[in-house]
C-alpha cells in the first residue's frame, strides 16, 4: 500500500518537472486532460474491482487517455466518449489479465481479488459502524460468489453506466445486461432473508 | 402490460425486472408512467421496489466504500498524462507535413480509390454475362467470396466463450455441405485438393456452421491463398482473446474484406509467408 502511493508521488515530481519547460498546452491536450479529470477516479475504481492492482491500473488509464487523445486527433466519432473510455479500460484489463496469467504471476483470480479489495481490512469509520458490519460482510462475500461478468456489469452500473453503455463495454446485449442486474440483485435480496 | 400474476393473491404484480429497470430509470416513458401509476396504488410492488432500491444502496455503499480509500491523489498521474501528451504533441509537429503528405492524407486519395473501385465493378458486370456463356459456369473464385453466396455468418457465441475454447481451429466441413458449396459456386467437378472450403469468418472467431459462411478458396493462388488466410484467423484470435480488438469488429473486418484486414493487422502489403 505504501509502495503503491509512493509511485504516483514520484510520477508526480518527475512529471512536473517536465511540464516545466513545456509549451501551452493545446486545447486537444486540454480536452483530454479535462476528461481526465471527469473519469480518473471512476476507471481507476472499476480497474480494482475487476481485480487489476493499483499501479497496473494507474498505467492502465494513462494508456486509455493517450489512445483518447490519438482518437480525437484523428477526427473519430466524439460519441458518447464515456462509454467509449470504459470500453477501452476494460479491453485494456482484460488484457492485462491474459497477459498475467499467461507469465503465471497471478495468483488471484478476478472474483478472489474482487472479494479481497472488498475484504480490505480497514479501520471503521463511525458510519461503517452505524450500517452494521455482518450485513457488509455478507453483501462482500456474495459479491466474492458472482460470476464475472455479473460483477463487471455491477461495477459498471455503480459508476453510473447506462444498460446501453454496459452493453457496449462488456460486448452484451441490452436483455443480457438487465438480466445480470437482476440476478445480482436477486442474490442480494435473498441474502437478507436469511 | 407486462404484468405478473403474484403467487399467493389474485392481483397483478410489475416483475422485479421491471422494477428495477423503473428503479434505473431504464424504462420508455410512456411505461415508466404505468408503473408509476401502478406503484402508487400497491402496497406489495412499492415494498419490492423498496427491496430492490436497498440492494442497489447496500451495493454502491460496499463499492465506493471499500474501493474509495485505496484510490491514490490525482495529482500525480494528471501531471504525467499533461507531460506524455505534450510529448506526443510535439513529436507529431517535428514530422514534416509537405504538399506530398498533406495529400496522401486528404480525401483525394479515398475519391479516386471510389472511383477505381467503381470502374472495376463496371467493368466486371458488363464482362460477365460473356465469360459465363463461354464458360458455362460463374467465375471460379480464386482469393475472394462471392458476397452474394458468403455474405458471412456469425453464431451468437460471446469472447469468454470463444476464447476458453480448448480447440479454437476451424472445424472439419462435412463433404455433404462441401459439395453444396462446390454446386453453389459453379465448380461441381472441381478436384477437392484444389479447394479448401473455408469458413469467411472462422469458428475461432465465432463463425456460423451455415452455408452461408463457406466458401471454396483456392490452395493454388500464388498471393492470397487459404494458408494466408488461416494467418490472418490465427492472429485475429489471439488478439481479440488478448482483448486488444473486439470480436465484432473481428467479425466484421474478416467478412467484409479479408485480404484489406490481413493488411491492416499484419501492417503489410504482402503475405508474409
Amino acid at each position: 500500500m505504501f509502495e503503491d502511493n509512493a509511485i504516483p508521488d514520484l510520477a508526480a515530481a518527475n512529471a512536473s518537472s517536465a511540464e516545466a519547460v513545456s509549451p501551452k498546452p493545446t486545447p486537444l491536450e486540454e480536452e483530454v486532460v479535462a476528461l481526465f479529470d471527469q473519469m480518473r477516479d471512476r476507471l481507476l475504481r472499476y480497474l480494482l474491482s475487476t481485480g487489476v492492482s493499483i499501479q497496473d491500473g494507474e498505467e492502465i488509464v494513462q494508456e486509455v487517455f493517450l489512445a483518447l487523445y490519438q482518437h480525437l486527433q484523428r477526427g473519430k466519432s466524439r460519441r458518447n466518449l464515456r462509454a467509449w473510455v470504459f470500453q477501452v479500460a476494460h479491453n485494456l484489463s482484460v488484457k492485462h489479465y491474459v497477459a498475467r496469467r499467461r507469465d503465471r504471476q497471478n495468483l488471484l483470480d478476478s472474483g478472489e481479488a474482487l472479494a479481497q479489495s472488498l475484504l480490505v481490512d480497514r479501520t471503521p469509520n463511525p458510519e461503517d459502524q452505524l450500517a452494521g458490519t455482518q450485513r457488509h460482510a455478507r453483501l462482500q462475500s456474495i459479491l466474492g460468489a458472482l460470476p464475472e461478468q455479473d460483477r463487471q456489469c455491477l461495477s459498471l452500473r455503480a459508476e453510473g453506466l447506462t444498460y446501453r453503455e454496459i452493453g457496449r463495454v462488456l460486448d452484451m446485449s441490452l436483455g443480457a445486461v438487465a438480466l445480470s442486474l437482476g440476478r445480482s440483485l436477486a442474490r442480494f435480496a435473498r441474502a437478507e432473508e436469511r | 402490460m407486462i404484468f405478473m400474476l403474484s403467487k399467493d393473491s389474485r392481483h397483478l404484480h410489475v416483475a422485479d425486472q421491471e422494477l428495477l429497470l423503473a428503479a434505473d430509470g431504464e424504462l420508455p416513458s410512456a411505461r415508466a408512467e404505468e408503473v408509476a401509476s401502478h406503484l402508487a396504488e400497491c402496497w406489495t410492488c412499492r415494498v419490492r421496489k423498496g427491496e430492490i432500491d436497498e440492494s442497489i444502496r447496500d451495493f454502491v455503499h460496499a463499492y465506493r466504500g471499500n474501493l474509495d480509500p485505496l484510490l491514490p491523489s490525482a495529482a500525480g498521474p494528471r501531471a504525467l498524462l499533461k507531460a506524455q501528451l505534450a510529448e506526443m504533441t510535439a513529436e507529431r509537429a517535428a514530422v514534416p507535413q509537405g504538399w506530398r503528405a498533406r495529400w496522401l492524407q486528404g480525401p483525394h486519395l479515398r475519391y479516386a480509390g471510389a472511383a477505381l473501385f467503381v470502374a472495376v465493378l463496371a467493368l466486371l458486370i458488363y464482362l460477365r454475362p460473356a465469360f459465363e456463356s463461354r464458360q458455362g459456369l460463374r467465375i471460379v473464385p480464386v482469393s475472394f467470396p462471392e458476397p452474394s453466396l458468403t455474405p458471412g455468418v456469425a453464431a451468437a457465441m460471446n469472447r469468454d466463450e470463444i476464447c476458453g475454447s480448448a480447440d479454437p481451429k476451424n472445424r472439419i466441413v462435412p463433404a455433404s455441405l462441401q459439395r453444396r458449396v462446390f454446386e453453389e459456386y459453379g465448380i461441381a467437378g472441381a478436384s477437392p485438393r484444389a479447394y479448401e472450403v473455408d469458413y469467411l469468418i472462422t469458428p475461432a472467431l465465432g463463425g456460423a456452421d451455415d452455408i452461408r459462411n463457406l466458401w471454396p478458396q483456392s490452395y493454388s493462388s500464388a498471393v492470397w491463398n487459404a494458408r494466408v488466410k488461416d494467418a490472418l484467423e490465427d492472429r485475429l484470435h489471439d488478439l481479440v482473446c488478448d482483448g486488444r480488438l473486439d470480436l465484432a469488429t473481428a467479425q466484421r473486418d474478416i467478412s467484409s474484406d479479408w485480404i484489406a484486414a490481413y493488411k491492416k493487422y499484419f501492417e503489410t502489403d504482402r503475405p508474409l509467408q
